[in-house]
């Protein structure tokens, strides 16, 4: 077995081991809840980031992420599916919709996509808000049941209601998305949406259907996008059309935010930052009111100084130290 | 559909009063975006901090509505200067960066809106009481003045655009920034310039705004999103296209809830932008 | 028969005709020149055979097939190949992969190399990379291979293009000003690939320039364009001494013989 392959497999099973331990160690509810909230983002980060990569910046994921929540709740509630099979199937809708959406929007590009996106997550939001007979309307979908419970064979009943229990689930469903993702990316497709980000004129030369490539991209996200959505609703229990709640402006920017400072040029660059700007915004837990002040003053630090995010801090210090250990050079005084 | 006519007239009215404040916060947004190729987020959250920037002159201070309106301006002027050279000018060969910025000032500065100033709403004291009849229906008075206001600067605005050297520098910058830099127009005058004006006209907007309806943290978060329409209706970089779009805006903002209720008027301008967007993201009188 | 054939070909923009009846003919392995002053259209042209801007009259027919509706990643496909004016090339990627990208057309898409890499995947990767440095070392950027491509200095990347365009193994390649900006020796360099091409693997090109002794020297027919119109047609010796052509290019061009 190569070394490299014995470093991975080894990596995995210490990442794994910590996110199994995790919860056991802080011990408390409040702090598994929080990591569920956390892991939830990672995939919509890691999802956002993957548009990204076709060079499209989308300030409307969260659309699709309302879109896989309400759907998978309804499905659940109203038609009696199993979570297990909803869950699939939020994913779907979202993913149905983006591809819809696709063609006409992926033609669009710039500052001009991004307040595309902005607007058409702002529609899906308010048609949440203003359909109450399929979405409750302005009261929110409540009552959402966790996940129906599973029987395995030799260990028994698994019920979902526990925090701690959702959890596990949660990382399961975001660790096999973050998965397929990270495959996506470095497999032949993903070097065709690098391509296509670099120059699609090029891209086009040398024979890539690009918006076959990027409607795919697209797709892909926003399935991943609905994936999270429906986790969450089937742990919150509830969703909410409000522009403040999960599905608002305000959600949007935080994930770009997210994926900003973590950077975006490296795929764990968005997990970083979500696991950072979540254990800040922690930290400040009795200064809740100064959250949005101090992640927007991250944000613009991180643009200013260090915009490649803090994938990019190990090179910078590199880079510092060396500076720091050269010696100063001697001007040799000709005689 | 069988109201009486003084609805409809009261509708109108409504919305043109509106409009003519949503105009001016287009018209600075479609200036910033042009001259600097930045979508300002945050010009909603700079709409609102002029508003309470008039509040607290007016009621802390005891001064003057007049006066404390002119100072918030200044004021956000001022803020958009330094914006402009410290947080636009360093990033302004990236595409993501700016958007990031104007983001994180957007939540810098509700989030200080809402720990400065609390999450109660209050309102600045009215421009004047009562109304007037006109064609049955009762305009009340501070809505005129405010329109009244609005048109004025506007008028200034155009006159400085049009007849002094900057402003005709400003228009050129605004329909090519090549071409405009080929002439030997300095860009970074023209960007501070631009965000000056737009961060003023905000102000002036908020403050307007702030004396005939309630102050909020969050209340500029709408006014922004109708910019946002106003310009892509009518094109980026046309200053003619966003106010006449503004108007237009504004009757359909105060008539279609009277017609359709409150779920086509608030998602009707979002889906004729998406589709201007898919089909003539120039807008309809824009350039670029 | 010819491999490509122009028929009547025309683009406005507007009131303005930048190309109208336009007649070519261009034979399987033949370097074809288009040259005219500034502004008479040629990249025009250039742009509509590759399928980047539309005709809005005449027809483009290459082998038998009829392409003027054919987006451009379908030519690519069909066999034509791009090379364009500016330095387009992928910047995030080095110089090898930027050929790895060229190689689009071959390389398939597996969908279950997501979860796992099967060894006949692995397998086609080596054979790609032997192609890629095989035409890195025609091109002579075999030693640049990991270097990232916007490093290169002009000339090379002006090479690197034509090594993205050679993994597409097209047969039409279409040139837009490849000699721009470089020195005598890349020129003659350059010159030499494209012989090459045509000599070794019977590559058909269409060279738009505006060095006219190096069009001399390249080409086998050449084509002059003048405001969107052919003003003469014929092997370069004549189309140079003909008056026509000299006027257009009086006062414009310096070294026109």
């Amino acid at each position: 077995m190569s070394r490299k392959l014995l470093i991975n497999i080894l990596s995995i099973i210490f990442l794994a081991a910590v996110i199994i331990a995790l919860p056991i160690t802080l011990g408390s509810v409040y702090w598994t809840s929080i990591l569920v909230i956390m892991g939830i983002n990672i995939l919509l980060v890691s999802s956002l980031r993957t548009l990204k990569l076709v060079g499209h910046i989308s300030l409307g994921h969260v659309g699709f992420s309302l879109i896989g929540a309400y759907g998978s709740a309804l499905l659940l509630m109203k038609v009696g599916i199993s979570f297990w099979i909803a869950i699939f199937l939020g994913g779907l809708m979202a993913a149905v919709i983006a591809l819809a959406l696709a063609y006409p929007f992926l033609r669009v590009k710039g500052i001009y996509f991004v307040l595309l996106t902005l607007l058409t997550a702002e529609t899906f939001r308010l048609i949440a808000r203003y359909w109450p007979s399929l979405t409750g309307g302005v009261w929110g979908l409540l009552r959402i049941p966790p996940p129906n419970p599973i029987t395995i064979p030799v260990i028994g009943t698994i019920t979902f209601d526990s925090v701690n229990n959702y959890y596990y689930l949660a990382a399961v469903i975001v660790s096999l998305s973050l998965f397929v993702l990270y495959r996506l990316e470095r497999s032949r497709l993903g070097f065709k949406w690098r391509v296509i980000q670099d120059s699609e004129v090029l891209a086009q030369s040398v024979g890539i259907n690009v918006m076959w490539h990027k409607a795919l991209n697209f797709t892909i996200a926003s399935f991943f996008a609905g994936i999270a959505g429906a986790l969450f609703a089937h742990y919150q229990h509830a969703l909410s059309p409000q522009p403040t709640a999960r599905f608002g402006l305000l959600a949007s920017v935080y994930l770009i935010v997210y994926m900003v400072v973590g950077g975006e040029s490296k795929f764990a660059g968005p997990i970083i930052g979500t696991v950072f700007l979540t254990m800040v915004s922690e930290l400040a837990r009795g200064l809740e009111e100064y959250r949005p002040i101090m992640i927007g003053a991250i944000a613009i630090l991180t643009m200013l100084f260090m915009p490649e995010g803090l994938i990019g801090l190990p090179k910078r210090v590199k880079l510092w130290y060396r500076k720091l250990l050269k010696p100063k050079r001697r001007v040799q005084c000709p005689t | 559909m069988d109201l009486p006519a003084q609805v409809w007239v009261q509708a109108i009215v409504n919305g043109l009063a509106l409009g003519w404040l949503y105009v001016l916060m287009a018209l600075g947004l479609t200036l910033i975006m042009s001259i600097m190729g930045i979508l300002q987020l945050a010009h909603g959250e700079v709409y609102m901090i002029g508003a309470y920037v008039t509040y607290y002159c007016c009621v802390s201070f005891g001064v003057n509505f007049y006066a404390a309106m002119f100072i918030s301006m200044v004021v956000m002027a001022v803020f958009g200067i330094f914006m402009e050279k410290f947080l636009f000018r360093p990033v302004r060969t990236q595409i993501l960066s700016p958007i990031v910025i104007s983001l994180g000032l957007t939540l810098i500065l509700m989030g200080s809106a809402v720990v400065g100033f609390g999450l109660y709403e209050r309102s600045i004291p009215r421009l004047a009481q009562g109304s007037f009849v006109f064609l049955g229906s009762a305009v009340p008075k501070d809505r005129i003045i405010a329109v009244g206001f609005a048109v004025a600067l506007l008028l200034l605005l155009y006159l400085f655009l049009k007849k002094s050297k900057y402003g005709q520098a400003m228009v050129a910058s605004a329909q090519s920034r090549e071409g405009a830099l080929l002439r030997g127009i300095n860009p970074n005058l023209m960007s501070s310039m631009a965000m000056a004006i737009g961060c003023a006209l905000a102000a002036a907007a908020g403050t307007l705004a702030g004396s005939i309806l309630m102050l909020s943290p969050s209340m500029g978060t709408f006014p922004l999103l109708k910019g946002l329409v106003i310009i892509v209706l009518g094109g980026m970089g046309s200053l003619l296209g966003a106010t006449i779009g503004g108007i237009f805006l504004g009757v359909i903002d105060g008539v279609i809830p009277v017609a359709f209720g409150p779920a086509v008027a608030s998602m009707a301008p979002l889906i004729i932008v998406i589709i201007i967007l898919l089909v003539r993201p120039q807008g309809l009188f824009g350039h670029e | 028969m010819p491999l490509l054939e122009i028929r009547n070909l025309g683009k406005r923009f507007g009131g303005l005709a930048a190309v109208s009846e336009l007649d070519l003919d261009v034979g399987q392995g033949e370097i074809f020149g288009l040259i005219g002053p500034n502004g008479a259209g040629k990249t025009t042209v250039l742009n509509m055979v590759g399928g980047t801007l539309s005709p809005t009259s005449g027809k483009i027919i290459f082998g038998d097939e009829d392409i003027t509706r054919l987006p451009p990643y379908r030519r690519a496909q069909r066999g034509i190949a791009r090379v364009f004016q500016r330095d387009v090339l992928f910047r995030s990627l080095t110089v090898l992969e930027n050929v790895l990208a060229g190689f689009h057309l071959l390389s398939g898409m597996g969908f279950t190399e997501i979860f796992f890499e099967r060894p006949s995947v692995r397998r086609q990767e080596k054979v790609l990379h032997e192609k890629a440095m095989e035409i890195l070392r025609f091109v002579r950027l075999d030693r640049q291979a990991d270097e990232m491509a916007i490093n290169l200095p002009h000339g090379n990347q002006r090479a690197l293009c034509l090594a993205i365009a050679l993994a597409t193994q097209a047969q039409l390649f279409l040139l837009d000003e490849p000699l721009t900006g470089m020195g005598g020796e890349e020129i003659e360099a350059m010159m030499d690939m494209i012989r090459t091409l045509r000599d070794g693997s019977g590559i058909t090109s269409i060279v738009v320039e505006h060095n006219i002794r190096a069009v001399i020297g390249l080409c086998d027919r050449v084509a002059v364009l003048d405001y969107g119109k052919k003003i003469a047609e014929g092997s370069p010796k004549e189309v140079v001494k003909n008056p026509g052509v000299i006027e257009a290019y009086l006062g414009v061009e310096e070294d026109a013989i």
